[in-house]
Formats: C-alpha cells, sequence, structure tokens
C-alpha cells in the first residue's frame, strides 16, 4: 500500500499569493494513498528539508509529492533531501505550482489553486507508480575541443591544457589569432595588441596539451556530454606543413594577386600566403580560389622555388576524427556591412570606410605603414568624422541591441588618430557614451581632453561631396542645431553581428541560437558560460558582444567547467533511460532510426524460450540514452518505456483528473 | 489477365534449381470461382498454382507465417503487394536475401461481382516495384534492370506519368463536417466486432504483441463497444499512415464489411498533400513519412 507524503510551498509570496496553500494540504489531505500533508514557507530551506526526513521516518513514507517550484529550480535539492533520509531519490515527484500555476494564473486565485490541488492529484498518482531507480556511472573521454582560435578559443585551450587536459583547437582560418590579431592597440591601456596576443598564441603552438588544426572545421558531431565524437574537416592547404620551413619564397614569387582580408581588402596578398607575419602556424596556404595551377593548371611557380619541396597541389581534404568529452564554442564575431547607409553614401564615396578598416591603417603592421590614408587620393587626412552606432541600435536598417565596443574603440581611435597626424581634428557624433568598465570612463574623459576631439550628440542625416571633401550633415541636439563637418575621411563605427554560420555551427552540435544569431547560454544570469546542452560551453563574442577582458574571462569560466567536467574517471547519469521489453519488440528498427543520440542498436534473441531460431530487437545504450523518448512515441508496439516516465506513470496521471 | 501458366512455369523452375523452400501463391477454392493463397512447400503441388484477376490477396502478409518465417521463399507479388513487400523489407521483417520475388504488371483485379476493385482504378504503381522477375508486360521488361534501376526510373519511363487521384469516399467523407463525421464513423464502427481480422490480414501488422492487446492498454480495454473499438481502429490506422498501401487486404477480411479503406486513404491523402508527395513503400529503405524529418515538412502548426 503506497503511503504518500505531500509538502505544499509558499515559495514567500510567489505561490501563497495567488494559490491557497493552506486549501491546498486539505484537498491533498483528501486524495487515497495521502498519508502526509503540510505546508511550509520555504520547502527548499534546510528547515523545510527536514521536516520532508522527519516525515519520511514517522510516517514510513513509500513517495513524495513536493508541491514548489519547476523542477529545473529544486529537483535535486529534494531529491537529495530523500536519500539523506535513507530513501530512494527517484520515488520524488514534483507538482510545479510555481510556473505552471500560481504564477501563470494570477488574475484567479479560485482557479490558480484548484489547479495546484489538480497537478498535486496526478503527480501523487505518478508517484506510487515510481519506481526506484539507481543512478548510471559513464566513462568519460578527458579531451575537450575548442572551436575557434581567437583569443576567447586561445584562452579557453591554455587554460584547459594548463590543467594537463589535451585539447584539439580547430580553426577555419589558415592562422589562429582572430579579430585581435587585426587590432593595434587595445583600450583603456593602449597595450599593443599583437605584443600581448602573440606570446599566447605562440604557447599554443607548443603546448604538449594542445592540437592545433588550422584551416579546418567541425562537420558533425555525435555523442552526448563526456563521451562525444567528433568529425573534423582539415581543408587541403596544398603545402605540407611537415617539410615547410616557413621561408617565404614561395608567396614572394607567387604572380597572383588577391585582395587581402588582413587588412580589410586594402592591400593585396598572394594566392599562396601566410596571413600576417605573426601567423602560427607560421606557414603558407594556397587559396585554391585563385591560384592558377589548381584552377588551370598552370604556373607552378611555387613549387619551383621550394626548395624543401613542400609544395603538394594534389593533397585533398582530410576528415580527422576525434573523441572528445567537451566543447568549447568560440566562434567569435563578424562586423556588421554598412551598405543599407544609402544616404551617407557608403559604396559611392571612396573617403567612408569602416572601423576595422581605420585600425588597419593605423596599425604598425598596417596597408600603409601606420598612416592613416584617404583610399581616394592617398594624402593624409586633416579633419576625420567618427560616426558611432552604424548598424547598432537601429532597428530600422541594422540591428537592436548595442554592440558595446564601438564606444570605446572610436575613442581609442581618435587617440590613434591624434598620435598618427598631430595636427589633426577628430569630430565624433555620438548618441550616448557607454563606457562601464574598469577604467573606461576615465579613459574616455581623458581622450577627449588629450585630443581636444569635437564629441556631437546626434545622428547624422546625410554625408554628400564637395570638391574632394565630405560635408557631414547632422543634428547636434545639445544645441538643437543642424551641424555641417567638412571632412577628409568618416570613419563608421560599424555593429558587431553574430558569425553568419552560427546557426548552421548550432544546429550541427545540437544547441540553441538566438535571433540574431548568436548561441544562446542555458540561463541570462546564473549560467552564462553553459549552454542547454550538456558538456558545450560558449566563450566570447559568439554569445553576445564583448570586449577583451570580458572574453578572456568567459574563456576562463568555460575552461573551469571543462576542468570540473573531467574531475573524475565516471560521470554520474540521471537514470531515466528507456528500456525495451523484448517480448514486445518486433524489431522494425523505428527507434534506431529517430534516436538522435545513436543508443540504440539491435540485438538477437530466441524466437521463443528454448529455441535456436533468433529474432532481431533493439536494445538500448544506457550510457548513451538521454531519455528524450522519441523512440517511446514512435514505438508502435509500445515495447519501449522511458524509467521515470513508464506507462503506468503517465495513465495515472491521466486518470487522476 | 492470366498468368497461371507462367507462374507455374517459375514455381517449378525454382523448386527444379532448390531455391525456394516454399512458394507462395493462389489456388482455387475449390467450390467456387474465388481463390485463396496458397503456400506450396513441394514442386508436386506447382500445377495447383493459378493466377488471373481473382487473385486479389496481398501475399505478403504470408511472409510471417510458420511455413515461411526465415525461409527460402517464392512470393507473387502485384503492384500494391510489392509495396507492402518493400515496407517489410525496410522494417526489417524479411530478408531480402530469402525472397525470390516474382512481380506481376498487374491489370488490376477484380471483386466477387467481376467489378474492376476501386483501388486497382486508383492504382498509381500497378507494376511490382521489387521484383527478381516481372510476368507480364506493360511496355517494361527484363527483371534486372527494374531492381537495379529502383522505382524512380519506374516511375519516370512508364507509359503514363501516374498521376494521383483522390478517393471520391474521402471526398465525400471530408466535406462532412467534423461532427458529421463523427456519428458516421460511430454508426459505422456499431457493426465493428473486435474480431481483429483487419489486424491479422494487415501485411504490415506484424507486431509481437499488438499495443491494443496489452495490459496497460486501459483504452481498448477488449470490451466490444462503440468506444473501444473507435479507440482501436484509429489508433490502427495511425500506426498505418505513411504505410498503408490500399491493398484492401483488410476489407476484404472484415465480416461486417466495415468502410476501414477511407480511414487509410484519408491519412493517405493528407501525407501525399502535406508531406512532399509521400506514398507508402515505393521507395525501399523509406519507413514512411512519420518516420524521417525533411526541412520541407510543414510546421505551421507549431506554435
Amino acid at each position: 500500500m503506497a503511503r504518500v507524503g505531500v509538502f505544499v510551498c509558499f515559495c514567500g509570496a510567489n505561490i501563497a499569493d495567488y494559490v491557497d496553500v493552506p486549501q491546498v494540504v486539505e484537498e491533498a489531505k483528501r486524495i487515497r494513498d495521502v498519508r502526509f500533508a503540510i505546508d511550509y514557507k520555504y520547502m527548499c530551506s534546510d528547515p523545510g528539508q527536514q521536516q520532508i526526513r522527519d516525515a519520511i521516518a514517522q510516517h514510513r513514507l513509500t513517495s513524495i509529492v513536493v508541491a514548489a517550484c519547476s523542477p529545473r529550480m529544486h529537483e535535486k535539492t529534494f531529491r537529495k533531501a530523500l536519500s539523506d533520509a535513507g530513501m530512494n531519490p527517484y520515488l520524488l515527484e514534483v507538482a510545479n505550482i510555481r510556473e505552471h500555476s500560481s504564477w501563470v494564473h494570477q488574475k484567479d486565485k479560485k482557479a490558480a489553486t484548484e489547479k495546484a490541488c489538480d497537478l498535486i492529484r496526478m503527480a501523487v498518482a505518478k508517484s506510487i507508480a515510481n519506481e526506484q531507480l539507481h543512478e548510471i556511472s559513464v566513462p568519460v573521454t578527458k579531451r575537450a575541443l575548442v572551436i575557434g582560435g581567437g583569443i576567447a578559443g586561445i584562452q579557453a585551450a591554455l587554460d584547459i591544457a594548463d590543467a594537463r587536459i589535451p585539447v584539439v583547437l580547430v580553426e577555419k582560418s589558415p592562422s589562429i589569432g582572430g579579430k585581435m590579431a587585426q587590432l593595434d592597440e587595445t583600450f583603456p591601456t593602449l597595450d599593443c595588441s599583437q605584443c600581448i596576443l602573440t606570446p599566447k598564441m605562440v604557447d599554443v603552438a607548443s603546448h604538449p596539451y594542445i592540437e592545433l588544426i588550422p584551416y579546418a572545421e567541425v562537420l558533425e558531431l555525435q555523442g552526448f556530454v563526456g563521451n562525444y565524437k567528433v568529425k573534423i574537416k582539415k581543408k587541403a592547404s596544398y603545402v605540407n606543413f611537415k617539410t615547410c620551413t616557413g621561408c617565404g619564397a614561395c608567396w614572394q614569387k607567387c604572380p597572383v594577386k588577391v585582395p587581402n582580408e588582413y587588412n580589410m581588402g586594402i592591400d593585396k596578398r598572394k594566392a599562396i600566403y601566410t596571413p600576417f607575419p605573426q601567423a602560427v602556424p607560421n606557414k603558407p596556404v594556397i587559396d585554391a580560389e585563385h591560384c592558377t595551377m589548381l584552377l588551370k593548371g598552370k604556373c607552378g611557380i611555387c613549387a619551383k622555388v621550394c626548395l624543401p619541396g613542400a609544395i603538394d597541389y594534389k593533397m585533398e581534404d582530410e576528415i580527422i576524427e576525434r573523441e572528445i568529452g567537451a566543447v568549447v564554442v568560440a566562434t567569435g564575431y563578424d562586423m556588421w556591412d554598412p551598405k543599407p547607409y544609402e544616404e551617407y553614401g557608403v559604396g559611392r564615396f571612396k573617403d567612408i570606410i569602416t572601423s576595422l578598416e581605420f585600425e588597419r591603417m593605423v596599425s604598425a603592421n598596417g596597408p600603409t605603414n601606420g598612416l592613416p590614408l584617404r583610399p581616394s587620393d592617398g594624402k593624409v587626412p586633416k579633419n576625420v568624422v567618427f560616426i558611432k552606432c552604424i548598424g547598432s541600435r537601429d532597428e530600422a536598417k541594422g540591428i537592436e541591441y548595442c554592440s558595446k565596443i564601438c564606444c570605446m574603440y572610436t575613442t581609442k581611435h581618435t587617440i590613434l588618430l591624434h598620435h598618427k597626424v598631430h595636427d589633426s581634428h577628430a569630430y565624433v557624433f555620438y548618441m550616448d557614451i557607454r563606457a562601464a568598465g574598469k577604467g573606461y570612463e576615465e579613459f574616455v574623459k581623458k581622450a577627449q581632453v588629450d585630443t581636444g576631439a569635437t564629441y556631437l550628440r546626434g545622428r547624422v542625416s546625410k554625408i554628400y561631396k564637395k570638391g574632394d571633401k565630405l560635408m557631414v550633415r547632422g543634428e547636434d541636439a545639445q544645441i538643437g542645431q543642424v551641424v555641417e563637418v567638412e571632412a577628409d575621411l568618416v570613419v563608421l563605427a560599424t555593429a558587431v553581428i553574430a558569425p553568419k554560420d552560427n546557426p548552421d555551427l548550432a544546429r550541427l552540435l545540437g544547441i540553441s541560437y538566438d535571433k540574431y544569431g548568436y548561441l544562446s547560454e542555458a540561463h541570462p544570469k546564473l549560467r552564462p558560460v553553459e549552454t542547454a546542452k550538456a558538456g558545450i560551453f560558449l566563450a566570447g563574442c559568439t554569445q553576445a558582444p564583448k570586449d577583451i577582458p570580458e572574453t578572456v574571462a568567459q574563456a576562463s569560466a568555460c575552461a573551469a567547467k571543462v576542468c570540473g567536467l573531467f574531475a573524475g574517471d565516471t560521470m554520474k547519469k540521471d537514470p531515466m533511460v528507456s528500456t525495451i521489453n523484448n517480448e514486445y519488440c518486433s524489431g522494425c528498427q523505428n527507434c534506431v532510426t529517430v534516436c538522435p543520440y545513436g543508443a540504440i542498436v539491435t540485438d538477437e534473441v530466441p524466437m521463443g524460450h528454448g529455441s535456436k531460431e533468433l529474432r532481431t530487437v533493439a536494445k538500448i545504450n544506457e550510457g548513451v540514452c538521454q531519455g528524450c523518448g522519441s523512440c517511446v512515441a514512435i514505438c508502435r508496439s509500445m515495447a519501449i518505456n522511458l524509467a521515470g516516465f513508464t506507462d503506468p506513470q503517465l495513465i495515472n496521471e491521466i486518470v487522476s483528473i | 489477365m492470366d498468368y497461371t501458366k507462367q507462374i507455374q512455369e517459375i514455381a517449378a523452375k525454382l523448386f527444379a534449381e532448390d531455391k525456394i523452400d516454399a512458394f507462395v501463391g493462389y489456388r482455387m477454392t475449390g467450390f467456387d470461382k474465388n481463390q485463396v493463397p496458397a503456400i506450396i512447400t513441394g514442386a508436386d503441388d506447382v500445377s495447383k498454382l493459378v493466377f488471373n484477376d481473382k487473385s486479389v490477396f496481398n501475399l505478403s502478409n504470408y511472409l510471417k507465417h510458420e511455413h515461411t518465417r526465415n525461409k527460402r521463399v517464392g512470393l507473387v507479388v502485384k503492384g500494391c503487394d510489392s509495396r507492402s513487400l518493400n515496407l517489410l523489407l525496410t522494417e526489417s521483417q524479411v530478408k531480402r536475401e530469402k525472397l525470390y520475388v516474382v512481380g506481376i504488371a498487374c491489370d488490376g483485379v477484380v471483386d466477387d461481382e467481376g467489378k474492376k476493385m476501386q483501388n486497382c482504378v486508383e492504382c498509381m504503381f500497378p507494376d511490382a516495384v521489387v521484383a527478381d522477375e516481372m510476368v507480364g508486360n506493360h511496355g517494361r521488361s527484363g527483371s534486372e534492370t527494374l531492381i537495379q534501376t529502383g522505382s524512380e526510373t519506374l516511375i519516370q519511363t512508364g507509359s503514363e506519368t501516374p498521376i494521383y487521384k483522390i478517393n471520391a469516399d474521402v471526398l465525400d467523407l471530408g466535406s462532412k463536417d467534423l461532427v458529421q463525421r463523427r456519428e458516421y464513423f460511430e454508426e459505422v464502427f456499431e457493426n465493428c466486432i473486435r474480431c481483429n481480422a483487419c489486424r491479422h490480414s494487415c501485411p504490415l501488422c506484424y507486431c509481437a504483441k499488438c499495443c491494443i492487446d496489452q495490459e496497460t492498454s486501459t483504452l481498448y480495454n477488449g470490451a466490444n463497444t462503440t468506444s473501444s473499438a473507435f479507440h482501436a481502429l484509429m489508433t490502427w490506422s495511425l500506426h498505418l499512415a505513411g504505410r498503408c498501401v490500399d491493398c484492401r487486404n483488410c476489407e476484404k477480411a472484415c465480416p461486417s464489411h466495415l468502410p476501414l479503406h477511407l480511414l487509410h486513404k484519408q491519412n493517405e491523402q493528407v501525407i501525399y498533400e502535406n508531406f512532399q508527395e509521400h506514398l507508402a513503400g515505393v521507395h525501399e529503405g523509406d519507413r514512411g513519412a512519420f518516420y524521417k524529418y525533411s526541412m520541407k515538412d510543414p510546421d505551421d502548426f507549431i506554435m
């Protein structure tokens, strides 16, 4: 005979304000099989849990129903309380009377109370059919995959590897470094970006625990936390990295010139190239889209000048498979294309550039030897207009959110301009100055004084050409007048957007993404590093726009999460897995095809008792099964049951109301 | 359409070459002009085999019989039968290498009154889509090309492109509103005696223990009431949705003459219109619209 205890939580005012808790307790006492019912202000508090433990002993309870908040919040807490009292923790059922009743029926206390009673009735009925379950132990593959070799990926890989956990670092482009490698100096301290980044890049290359796979992309991820299998496509580089010495003879002689992505297309690179001098690995790759040897079969100069004979035009893409236990996604960000700003003449006027183009120009290793130059005539500009919020906070043309870093980098650009061209003058059109960060506000204030830049609060309505100058017409909202500024160069602070491949990657990894394409964290406040899929973590701008310190902090947080995951040799797993009733299974294997985790295989069993004739049935791999229930739904023979959600449990629930 | 001679020759040849242990075909009942399925286990009985437009039953249903299970079997299939055979192969119920399939280029079979069956009038695939050897000629011959090229080619090279014809009965039923439809089915299912002949006659009902018979199936509870019959038949039709090949074995078997094809044809039509013109059993390896996912699947019902 079942003896059920019901524990109803007030959740402070969260539940008690909209549900008549004492009445619910009275109703609960009337349910058949309920031997004990009580309410408490906070059931999750220690005294609350103590009541559960005491009642189990006193009333010899066989199953427990806690009517409180979502099981996502405190199911673990209450399961722990049950096992502390010597009871199997899976004899607990949580009736969610907060999210499912009090919060959604705030206008009708009577109905909310009735619904709470129904939810408890269902939970009691289900709990009677609950079975004692035991946690499953699964071995863990202690190797992490980091996707993306920008500063986020680099930091995460280094931190994980320093804990002596092997890391596979996959980078899309020929070199790691990401966007940070394109920056000149970094706010608010104006450190040289390359000088602080390249030591970390070298560390990655030389770290015994890091396997760097550049020029590659992730094709497929299978499995589950602790036991993933990943397929990586290593694109053909046409250069044998083992024999290549990185001497550079090949790209010096290569006759094909292609716009240089690293310098935002301001200058040209060759068809065989290393992206930048400090690249890691510092080995060239052949750009198959432009190499005349690969396209037309003519040329072959690089192979002729290569003394070690490292050039291999017949190289093919390679598929690399690795077993891993956790994934850190750090795919970074893209810059928004300001093309929709037609009234500014974007695309028509050469002297309108984006901030990343400006950044490349003022960089010491940039295409113009560190001097900002007008693209139209190559002259040094005197008056430079910076326009912020290009695409950001612009629902009409761009995106709704604030890109977070543009205020700071534009401030930095006014300083860099002042450093490089002493007699220049900067004008900044802005909507707000958002400088929340350690030392940021001070940095902006100091920059305004030092550079003498003119800050104009307002939007620019139009840019037109007058002679070889650009006339920038905008509003100065502080004096309420239209202003016109004569500019030699206009720099647009374009928005930070999610990489366009993010949705595809998210689908491939089985994680979610938001409407902008940023990958979604499990909880916006309390689980900002995890995704909803166990064992996959997010670092850097792939989750939302961030500056470098925040990115590095999140990357290290990912590393801590991975190290925590790999702390033991095995991982405990919920026993909510599918079981197959061989007697009912007809071996149609529909479950095998629908299982998203590849957890179902086939097995041969005797046709009947003692029979030598064999028949095929399905078999669940408990370690792989995640308890999603797809197989249960697809099985026509009803041969599959999900532990914790068996047919008797669910039918009990339905019949109870 | 009379292929008796050809089929007897093929069966005799297969037994002579020791390629099969049993041959599944049709024989006369002995007291009227109708035919019954026959499982022949030796060359002596080959002369009993017949095939003409009275050969209505879907013989792929007899592969779960104890004389045929896990044995080397020769089997006669018409277009519709071959599609259910295709599903049985896909759902791992029979092994292809144990079968010798005699495909018929079918001209349609007739009912008791000698009228062409309605499903044959609407048939899109009269030729067997799986076969080791073809009998009859619709402008195509040669079993090997048929197997290698698969049904895709079969459709394209056909004398005329098959067109999906919406069943008149289903259209008629669809014109009624939901209340009238429920009333109609309640009235019709009143006559169900829960004998389960429909299930036994269905080649795709092969479950070790049908969900309707399980102890936990309180909804179906075995009682002969309109409600339990309604639930059982509705569940059955959903388990066949996207799999039913419209062979109408069930209707032929039903002693109460229930219009069971209405359930299946309605499902078939909805699936054809919503799931990329899916038809059951045409392609080998295709489990059916409910058992696979495509980006083109409709999702307008998701809130």
